[in-house]
């Protein structure tokens, strides 16, 4: 059961963090199907960081992990410029936009780390290996009865992710920033005739978003993959892109989904070790989330409200 | 200073058409100034350039005596110049005050240190703004959950929040009821009072002749004459607006009735929530007979003329057509049975707007012989149905039958819906506001045509939010309230104030 919580957590808070991005990108009306580019290219980019300051930092160090998130954050950031510069500047499809960024990334980082490994480490291998983050147990905290579980066997990442989304939360529902950025998600000319430009607020819902998909991307690779491989590319960022969509846009619903998906995941495993069933049934168990989500998708569809102006290109001037 | 505004020699090209063409106007300091002119006359235009939505290809723009140059709305919202749009431009789930203070936000800090948006400040700014012009709106209200009256009242506290001196109302009557357009002439006047200019673009003549100090009519991008209102009789102006003699004025004839064709029997339909939006609807209408209803936008007509239809499933209650129930059919054998269709939206239901003109002739009967044989098309006949039509509708495009329809004018897409739809010869004829957005020319030939079926002995449906096409036309007038038929009356015994009050939901009235 223990287990079970903890495992739950660890998938479900990446998941989340990288669903927040897309609530900042599609609230700001940019459709983004991107998302699983987006983490996989800061994935890259983090583990590229890990690899090559192999010499100058401690493998597994705070100054390293801290780093290469910081690493990933960026990779994510400055990959979303694509999609920023089609949807926004060249007003291209945005559904076409974001599949054409997913199935890029994959070929670009495969490609790269298959190239890059024996150059760096020496070793002909498609993947670089990272080893899995540390992970902390809260004192005081973890001995309360019950649910003290939640503060126990903690990555590093789960404590910053819970950080950034508080602070995301903040700026898209408090500051003045996310009223204009959600307003651009339900009628941009109403942005632009009150003086305020679209197009910038736009790109930085996008920029946010790939930042946080890297920034999630790399919470995967340290931690159930423990490494860069295209065996990022499970299909994590449409997970979280189910998420963003049951949660209605919103980002404390989309955390609830993102639990659900979660220990549904974990609870899985737990099953399939608890009956000690042949091995292949874990891969078995990597579906339920999936699953999960189609059966969702059937109850809770009609009722969701998706920002109006979602997946419009916004023309100056088009009355 | 003489004039607060003054357009000098404004030329304005679109391609295909000058919009604008050397159009000077000048407006006093606290006027009430109407632009005259039908659909595509290029009001609009001329007054987006004002507030910075399009620049002159040519001509100068004074504002207050000085030279000006808007490129941008935030730049006129600078020179203290406001508009109201026709299409609001409100953010639909924000609340009111949230709306009004986009873009110049009052901002808080929170922990002495986090700035973040000061709604609460926000609200009571709106709210002593709306006491001070009397236009009472609740800041903390969604906009989705307001009318389309207070939405306007939205977008007027909108402007003078900018701290607009100069007011641009663009069609700002069209989609009010005639208290609600008292209530707002009412409000335009005291924003005069209170030292504003006011500018307003209509082609409402009755509106322009009961508020404006002068007017300026435009025809096909030209500035035709600029009048004082109180020294012009509205038929004057409507005569300017349109470049010719107005057309006679209609005559409807006295005509026997015949049997009835539909009746509606406890017609209730819900929409998608499960909601009711139509409840308990009982009528009926006769050969020979317009049956008109009227309502606010929003009050279930739609629904009801759709159910008709049967592109709605109805949740309960009889529909008859000619005697048999029709109320279990599909769309396509209520076609057969009887029913043609002129939906409200022309562009959506009405027409294929990326078919050829030709094959959204035949939308209905491409099924039929001579129109196709065995499944395969027969372009030959299909052509020669089509030029038929279109010279007996006078339906006017660049292409004749093979003009994409995306690309011709909103009253020659209607003339094309009209025309399929009576050619398929159906004893009921229901129309849905069937002069939305058309101008003056248009709307005359359609209430003709419609008054030609009448006189041919058709059963017709009249749905419309235009109070003056009700009057007009109809001989039976069922107003809808929430839903419900409130009140069937003979057109004759009902004045148009009545109908109105009706359509409010007053009681007794």
């Amino acid at each position: 059961m223990n287990r079970m919580i903890i495992d739950g957590l660890a998938f479900a808070l990446p998941l989340f963090i990288m669903a927040v991005g897309g609530i900042y990108s599609e609230q700001s009306g940019i459709t983004n199907l991107a998302l699983e580019g987006f983490q996989g290219v800061g994935a890259f980019t983090g583990a590229l960081f890990v690899i090559m300051s192999a010499d100058v930092l401690k493998p597994g160090s705070l100054p390293q992990i801290l780093l290469a998130f910081a690493a990933a954050m960026a990779g994510g950031a400055v990959y979303s410029l694509l999609h920023a510069l089609l949807c926004i500047r060249f007003r291209a499809n945005m559904v076409i936009s974001g599949i054409v960024i997913n199935i890029l990334a994959m070929a670009v980082t495969a490609y790269l780390t298959k190239q890059l490994n024996p150059l760096l480490t020496g070793a002909p291998s498609d993947k670089f290996q990272l080893g899995v983050s540390m992970r902390i147990t809260i004192p005081v905290l973890s001995n309360i009865p019950v649910l003290g579980v939640v503060f126990k066997d903690l990555y590093l990442f789960e404590i910053w992710i819970v950080l950034l989304a508080v602070i995301a939360w903040f700026i898209l529902y408090k500051s003045r920033f996310g009223l204009r950025l959600r307003a651009c998600g339900d009628h941009p000319q109403a942005v632009d005739a009150a003086g305020v430009r679209v197009e910038r607020i736009r790109l930085w819902a996008v920029l946010v978003s790939g930042a946080l998909s890297g920034f999630a991307g790399m919470c995967f690779a340290y931690s159930i993959s423990a490494s860069f491989s295209s065996a990022i590319y499970a299909g994590y960022g449409y997970l979280a892109i189910a998420a963003m969509i049951f949660g209605n846009w919103k980002i404390l619903p989309a955390l609830g989904a993102c639990l659900l998906f979660g220990f549904a995941r974990s609870g899985g495993n737990e099953i399939v070790l608890l009956l000690q069933m042949p091995g292949a049934y874990a891969d078995l168990v990597m579906i339920l989330p999936y699953l999960l989500t189609l059966l969702l998708l059937v109850f809770f569809s009609g009722n969701n409200q998706a920002p109006r102006a979602l997946g419009e290109v916004y023309e100056k001037g088009k009355r | 200073m003489e004039y607060m505004v003054e357009m000098r020699h404004i030329t304005k090209r679109f391609p295909g058409i000058v919009a604008n063409d050397d159009v000077t106007i000048q407006i006093r300091p606290q006027e009430i100034f109407a632009l005259l002119g039908e659909n595509g006359a290029g009001k609009s235009t001329l007054m987006s350039m004002l507030f910075g939505m399009y620049e002159p290809d040519d001509g100068e723009i004074w504002i207050r005596g000085e030279r000006v140059r808007i490129t941008s709305p935030n730049q006129a919202a600078g020179l203290n110049i406001g508009m109201v749009h026709q299409h609001f431009k409100l953010v639909q789930n924000f609340t009111a005050a949230e709306n009004i203070v986009l873009g110049t936000e009052p901002v808080k800090r929170l922990f002495g240190a986090l700035p973040c948006f000061d709604k609460q400040q926000a609200e009571q700014q709106i709210r002593d703004l709306s006491h001070k012009y009397g236009l009472e709106i609740d800041p903390a209200k969604r906009i989705s959950d307001m009318d389309v009256s207070a939405r306007q009242r939205v977008e007027i506290l909108k402007m003078l929040y900018r701290r607009a001196e100069i007011l641009i109302f663009d069609e700002p009557t069209a989609v009010l009821t005639p208290q609600e357009i008292r209530f707002l002439l009412e409000i335009i006047r005291e924003l005069k009072d209170q030292g504003k200019t006011v500018i307003l673009i209509s082609h409402k003549l009755e509106e322009i002749k009961q508020i404006a100090d002068r007017c300026a009519v435009l025809n096909h991008g030209r500035l035709t004459a600029v009048r004082d209102v109180k020294d012009t009789s509205t038929r004057e102006m409507a005569a300017l607006m349109i470049g010719n003699e107005l057309p006679e004025p209609m005559e409807k004839k006295e005509i026997q009735v015949s049997r009835e064709i539909l009746r509606v029997e406890h017609l209730t339909v819900e929409n998608k929530n499960h909601l009711p939006v139509v409840r308990d609807v009982s009528f009926s209408v006769r050969g020979g007979e317009i049956f008109a209803v009227a309502g606010v936008a929003g009050n279930g007509q739609i629904e009801l003329a759709d159910a008709i239809a049967g592109l709605l499933k109805a949740k309960d209650g009889g529909i008859y057509l000619n005697g048999a129930d029709i109320s279990q059919f599909n769309v396509k054998r209520r076609i057969v049975s009887g029913l043609s269709y002129i939906p409200e939206d022309r562009q959506t239901t009405g027409l294929v707007l990326d078919f050829s003109l030709a094959d959204n002739l035949i939308l209905k009967k491409y099924g039929r012989e001579p129109f196709s044989r065995r499944g395969i098309l027969n372009p030959d006949e299909i052509g020669r149905y089509a030029e038929e039509l279109i010279g007996r509708y006078d339906i006017r495009s660049a292409r004749g039958k093979r003009t994409l329809v995306r690309s011709m004018s909103g009253g020659n897409q209607q003339k094309a819906v009209i025309g399929r739809e009576i050619d398929l010869q159906n004893p009921l004829l229901i129309f849905v506001q069937p002069t939305r957005g058309l101008d003056i020319g248009a709307i005359d030939k359609i209430h003709r045509q419609i008054l030609k079926e009448r006189e041919a002995g058709k059963a017709i449906l009249l749905i419309s939010l235009e109070l003056d096409e009700i009057m007009k036309l109809s001989d039976t007038v069922g107003v809808i309230y929430n839903g419900t038929m409130t009140r069937i009356s003979d057109a004759k015994s009902l004045t148009a104030d009545q109908i109105g009050a009706y359509m409010m939901g007053v009681k007794g009235a």
